[in-house]
């Protein structure tokens, strides 16, 4: 245990290190004003994936690593629609999952808004429609902003929040 | 005989049904008009998947199946369709009305049913898992998938290869180093032509970056769902340092059109301060884990499954290492030749997953300081030839499988059997002593895909 302790005085706190891109530590900032503004220091985040190919859920998975730790600025994944202001929505709408998204939806209270992360949602990624595809989401939900990029970067999704943020 | 995978090609008079086994594959023709043949599966139970799969791809009937079941068509899916069929063309379907599946439940005193899925509590992909439930114990499991099913064998039909390419380095994001070479080594075969061994050198690292960071990621996690976030922290930092190494290498955080057949510059040094780094950081992660009591005593016996079992269900992968299987695609004198060893465990359980990830961690990292070379060399591509070919890759996952049949240049048949496809048809024999809190911890330990799975 003593080498965990020492390990951790080594290393100190990630996000907070100089050499971090400059980028990274301007949005940062906004965002956290942002939050504070709109959303009373909390904004509730609802991940819903609706057929993707798990790389923009790795990044959103990603952006609770040390590097990017974005909980520290007011914003989280939570577990429930019933407890989210936002859902952030990926994939291409299967066939399977659109009743499942939609029913979703329904259960985040007002008022909300949905964000699509990743080219999917739009039909943009390389996916071709079939059979079993629903998308573009915009179809069947009110789409507030969109996030492009297959997969966008963790540091794109953030930028990508702060527009929203700037937007409502 | 190890079963593989099973699957149905239309021919213009009949259909073709392949199995494949490690040692042979069996061709069988049925008739368009009674399409009908008998089951596999009292020998191989994974075959069920497959065969149910079949039959609403296709409309095959299996005599005999234990399960007739719809398997990707859901509650409002239109019945009596069969998309794979070459004469089904629509681009769209209507929903129709709501037709309740019938799930395996266990009924008696007290027992009572939990419903899980298909949107998880966490950032994770979507899938449904029925439990029955005797107080805190499972007493049974049912792992229905296919949520995220997005047509892609019919998406690839009638597309060349290199128009198809994008779509299947898509799909399952987390191994698309491996589907890259499974299509890689197709294309060579199409083309008759061998890869020098510069490039297959590349295409290697690449292949054990990606396993670095997957592995990296289960390790940080499995422990979160025992409760123990600080193995997360440092482990996803970690994580995080190999996906920017992917990117600085392939220009890609995944690696999406990085397998290809020309070689790039690439920083030895730097890439090698980088191992040097990672080796050290996972030798202190191990140290420190390893001495957790706590966490082994929630890893150790939970979620077993028996060498017997793994056998039984064709298992695959980390999952199949684990229990003592001895399968590795990567058991070839190409990778022994860079130091592959094989990482296995005999319990079969959480820890035993979460063990042979860390040593398939310290393995690819000694693999990936052979693989390092500088070197420019391009392949110019032949031509493509018509043919019916298969190809097998090690991803982080365990063994995936890929046919593609050609004709007139391009796709008549793509089908591709990701590892997580044997896998889930196992997970349920893993939860029969254990409660329901378990369960999180039990999967992510098998940390499988629903993307690969569902197609
Ligand atoms: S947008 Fe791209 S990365 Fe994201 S899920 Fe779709 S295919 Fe995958």
């Amino acid at each position: 245990m003593i080498k965990f302790w020492n390990k951790r005085a080594k290393l100190g706190i990630i996000t907070e290190k100089p050499e971090l891109e400059e980028r990274l530590k301007k949005i940062r900032k906004e965002i956290k004003k942002s939050v504070n503004k709109h959303f009373a220091g909390s904004l509730a985040i609802r991940m819903v994936d609706s057929g993707s190919c798990n790389a923009c859920e790795a990044e959103c998975n990603a952006l609770s690593n040390p590097y990017y730790d974005l909980e520290r600025l007011g914003i989280y994944f939570v577990a429930s629609p019933r407890h989210a202001d936002v859902m952030l929505l990926s994939g291409v709408m299967t066939f399977n999952m659109t009743p499942h998204v939609k029913e979703a939806y329904a259960q985040i209270p007002s008022p909300k808004w949905v964000i699509s992360v990743g080219d999917c949602p739009m039909m943009q990624a390389p996916f071709e429609r079939t059979y079993a595809i629903n998308a573009p989401a915009t179809e069947h939900l009110p789409i507030a902003h969109h996030i492009a990029g297959c997969p966008p970067s963790p540091l794109e999704i953030m930028e990508g929040l702060l527009e929203f943020l700037k937007k409502i | 005989m190890r079963f593989i995978a099973r699957f149905c090609k239309e021919k213009s008079e009949y259909f073709e049904i392949i199995t494949i086994y490690d040692e042979h594959n069996e061709k069988e023709e049925i008739s368009k008009e009674h399409p009908s043949i008998k089951t596999i599966t009292i020998k191989n139970p994974a075959g069920i998947w497959f065969e149910r799969k079949m039959h609403d791809d296709f409309g095959i009937i299996f005599e005999d199946a234990f399960d007739n079941r719809p398997l990707v068509h859901q509650e409002r899916f239109p019945k009596d369709i069969h998309p794979l069929r070459k004469e089904f063309t629509q681009t769209k379907i209507e929903e129709t009305p709501y037709l309740p599946y019938k799930y395996e439940e266990i009924d008696g005193d007290g027992v009572f049913q939990v419903a899980v899925g298909p949107i998880h509590a966490g950032i994770i992909e979507p899938g449904h898992f029925q439990f029955s439930q005797a107080g805190e114990n499972m007493l049974h499991l049912e792992v229905r998938h296919f949520y995220t099913h997005k047509g892609i064998e019919k998406m690839l039909e009638g597309k060349r290869l290199e128009d198809a390419k994008p779509i299947v380095e898509r799909i399952s994001g987390n191994e698309s180093i491996a589907y890259q070479i499974c299509y890689r080594d197709i294309y060579l075969q199409a083309t008759k032509q061998e890869l020098p061994l510069s490039l297959q050198k590349r295409h290697a690292l690449l292949l054990e970056i990606e396993r670095t960071i997957h592995h990296l990621t289960d390790v940080g996690f499995i422990p979160n769902d025992a409760g123990f976030g600080s193995a997360l922290s440092f482990a996803s930092k970690l994580g995080e340092e190999a996906r920017r190494k992917m990117k600085e290498v392939t220009g890609h955080r995944f690696g999406f059109g990085a397998v290809s057949f020309e070689n790039s510059f690439i920083d030895i040094v730097a890439f090698n301060e980088w191992l040097n780094d990672l080796d050290k950081d996972i030798d202190f992660f191990e140290d420190w884990i390893m001495d957790i009591p706590s966490l082994w005593d929630r890893f150790d016996t939970t979620g077993i499954l028996s060498l017997k079992q793994a056998v039984k269900y064709a298992s695959v992968g980390v999952v199949a290492r684990a229990s003592g299987v001895k399968i590795d695609r990567r058991e070839n004198p190409f990778y022994l030749k860079h130091g592959f060893s094989m990482a296995n465990e005999e319990s079969g359980d959480v820890g035993a997953r979460f063990k042979v990830r860390l040593k398939e961690l310290k393995n690819s990292i000694e693999m990936m300081r052979h693989f390092l070379e500088e070197d420019e060399t391009v392949l110019e591509v032949a031509e493509i030839c018509d043919g019916e070919y298969q190809s097998f890759c090690e991803s982080s996952i365990g063994e995936l499988f890929m046919s593609i049949d050609i004709k007139d240049g391009v796709i008549e048949r793509f089908f591709a059997r990701d590892p997580s496809f044997m896998n889930w048809q196992a997970v349920h024999i893993m939860m029969q002593k254990d409660i329901i809190a378990d369960f999180p911890l039990i999967n992510k330990s098998c940390d499988l895909s629903y993307a690969g799975n569902d197609l």
